[in-house]
């Protein structure tokens, strides 16, 4: 369970100073996949790294699962398994070398760290490169050994940052079917993107954010109603204000 | 933070280090060779220069020779073998064609007939270090002449020889033998420092201004792990590597010192001195390592970081530099000063000189003080927002 209340964040710049989250709030619930929805530029990486401790909020307040980031930011990184933007692995290591890095960080012991592994490799797929040096890797392999690694602690709460991002198609639905078993175990799931399909093939709940701000948060069904469109990328147009000329 | 996050850190980076055979390789070899190549060969080149210029026969255009046949003959009998003279001396000396010239006056045999100073003149370039020894041979068999003649010109008219001297000057020169060799190792004190220093600077660098740059050190710092332990851990797995480093490097200094030439060959690398050495020079790992995170913490890019080795390897040649110009005494501050510390104890350790323990506590207190300062500072800028962030 995450809950984001009020979020403001800028940043200071050589042209001046950016407002680029400006009141975002809304809530994730377990068992559901919250979808973060926007152009590029709309807040949403902002969003997330104020969520998972990297950037610390001018104003507004985050919890997880009931635990205030601003006071216990580590025990709230413990509860999170975060895909960031950024998801460079080691390549002088291993997949399961990098991913086994990352379990220890997180205090695990290595028997249940090598558990761990071996459930991951069978849900994503990863036998046939798990020992490999990640150097070379594809753009997929080293999703998965991103993803692996950044769940290895079997964490309450998963928050990915445009994971489909360079994708091809199997490896996206790959992708999907891994998300709805978190989603059935009662997981809670974060998962940003700019594609309004994506979104609505597998989000519960979508979050619009445009220049900062939430634009409107529903079902997919709800936000055909609300905006009186029949098709999600026209709903996710005019939500974002992109019909109007407001994008950058 | 706890001791188990900073050495699970330090353990992947040595992993990561060392699966990178190449750079491993130039880092650890580089100074174990490049010193012993330095000390043998440069030292074997000096003694070489020294014997030659000292014994073999020594050739000088002299100027004049017909007036004095007679000194002529006597440099002869000293291994001095006079020459053809140039046409213009100056140019062939300031050519360094000639380390000198000797010029005798054409008035010579009539002062000399006379019982007269006769005059002769030494054209050289005393700037030039080269010309340092042949001239001094010269001047030492001209004086010898002197003396001679004159005794027996004493002799000539009655006069005892000894009164020709008013004053006998000895000479007690207070370089023990550990000290001339030390003249030897000038140069040593920078390469070591410069070693331990910046020995595994673009590991260093690496492992946080290039991680960054491949985006790795967001999803890190995305863990539950302090960034004070994720810090250093880094810190602590160069700093092992660089001890290694050292460990090398010292072993090669004690086998060139073992195998080098003549006057080195008894340099004092007993197993006590090559351990103080590599005591001496741990701070300097560790405050090399804590500068270099720093500044990759600070810095944009590895490249950027990459910018600031030139200053950093020029560093630590100022206090070097400085003594150079105005050399000062052995002091006790200068025990606190760094670079200028490492230089003064690396001297004294080779010299064979004793370093009291107020010296060696001056030296680690401030030592270890500054890398806890540089420490807090790196941690700081660890705690930055934009560290992660590479885009």
């Amino acid at each position: 369970m995450i809950r984001l209340e009020n979020l403001h964040k800028s940043f200071k710049t050589r042209a001046g100073t950016v407002h680029a989250v400006k009141g975002v709030g809304f809530e994730a619930r377990d068992g559901e996949i919250t979808g973060l929805l926007g152009p590029n530029g709309a807040g949403k990486t902002t969003t997330l790294r104020m969520l998972y401790t990297l950037m610390k909020p001018d104003q507004g307040r985050i919890e997880v699962d009931g635990i205030d980031a601003a006071t216990d930011p580590a025990t709230v990184r413990r509860r999170l398994g975060v895909l960031p933007d950024a998801r460079g692995v080691y390549k002088r290591l291993t997949a399961r070398e990098n991913i086994r890095y990352f379990g220890r960080l997180h205090g695990l012991d290595d028997a249940t760290i090598d558990a761990r592994i071996d459930e991951l490799a069978e849900t994503l797929n990863m036998r046939d490169f798990l020992d490999r040096p990640t150097e070379g890797f594809s753009q997929g392999q080293r999703t998965k050994t991103a993803l692996a690694r950044a769940l290895v602690h079997d964490p309450r709460n998963v928050i990915l940052d445009e994971p489909t991002n360079g994708l091809d198609v199997m490896t996206t639905r790959g992708l999907r079917a891994f998300l709805r078993e978190l989603k059935a175990g009662g997981r809670c799931v974060i998962f940003s993107s700019h594609i309004m399909q994506e979104v609505a093939a597998l989000c519960d709940r979508i979050v619009v954010i445009a220049h900062g701000e939430v634009r409107a948060i529903g079902t997919p069904e709800e936000l055909r109603e609300q905006t009186g469109l029949a098709d999600l990328e026209d709903v996710f147009v005019h939500l974002a204000g992109l019909d109007s000329g407001e994008a950058a | 933070m706890s001791m188990k996050t900073i050495w699970i850190v330090a353990k992947k980076e040595l992993v990561d280090m060392f699966r990178d055979r190449r750079t491993m390789l130039i880092s650890l070899l580089m100074g174990p060779v490049l010193i012993p190549a330095l000390i043998i060969g440069g030292g074997s080149l000096v003694s070489k220069k020294l014997r030659t210029q000292l014994e073999s026969t020594l050739e000088v255009p002299v100027i004049g020779a017909e007036h004095a046949p007679n000194l002529v003959a006597f440099l002869k009998g000293r291994n001095i073998e006079a020459k053809d003279p140039p046409d213009d001396p100056d140019a062939v000396v300031r050519s360094q064609d000639a380390d000198v010239v000797l010029r005798i006056s054409p008035d010579y045999g009539e002062k000399w007939r006379r019982s007269e100073p006769a005059k002769v003149e030494l054209i050289y370039d005393s700037s030039r270090m080269d010309s340092r020894i042949p001239v001094e041979r010269l001047r030492a068999v001209l004086a010898e002449y002197s003396r001679t003649v004159g005794a027996l010109r004493g002799i000539n008219r009655g006069v005892s020889p000894e009164s020709g001297f008013a004053v006998q000057i000895t000479q007690r020169d207070m370089a023990t033998p550990e000290s001339r060799r030390g003249m030897l190792l000038s140069f040593l004190p920078y390469m070591l420092i410069l070693f331990s220093f910046l020995g595994g600077a673009h590991l260093v660098m690496d492992s946080t201004a290039g991680e960054r740059e491949r985006q790795s050190l967001e999803p890190l710092l995305a863990t539950p792990a302090a960034r004070e332990a994720i810090m250093s851990g880094k810190i602590l797995a160069a700093c092992l590597f660089g001890l290694f480093n050292l460990l090398l490097i010292v072993l090669a200094f004690k086998f060139a010192f073992s195998v080098g030439p003549g006057p080195l060959r008894s340099v004092d690398v007993s197993l006590p001195v090559m351990g103080q050495l590599l005591l001496v020079l741990l701070p300097l790992v560790l405050t090399g390592t804590t500068l270099l995170t720093l500044i990759s913490a600070s810095v944009k890019s590895m490249k950027e970081a990459q910018g600031y080795m030139s200053m950093l390897m020029l560093l630590p040649l100022v206090p070097t530099i400085l003594l150079m110009i105005n050399p000062v005494k052995n002091q006790l501050w200068q025990f606190a000063v760094p670079f200028l510390a490492q230089n003064q104890m690396i001297l004294k350790l080779v010299r064979g000189e004793a370093v009291s323990p107020q010296e060696w506590g001056v030296y680690f207190g401030t030592g270890l003080a500054l890398a806890v300062v540089l420490w807090i500072i790196a941690a700081r800028l660890y705690h930055r927002e934009k560290l992660a962030i590479s885009a």
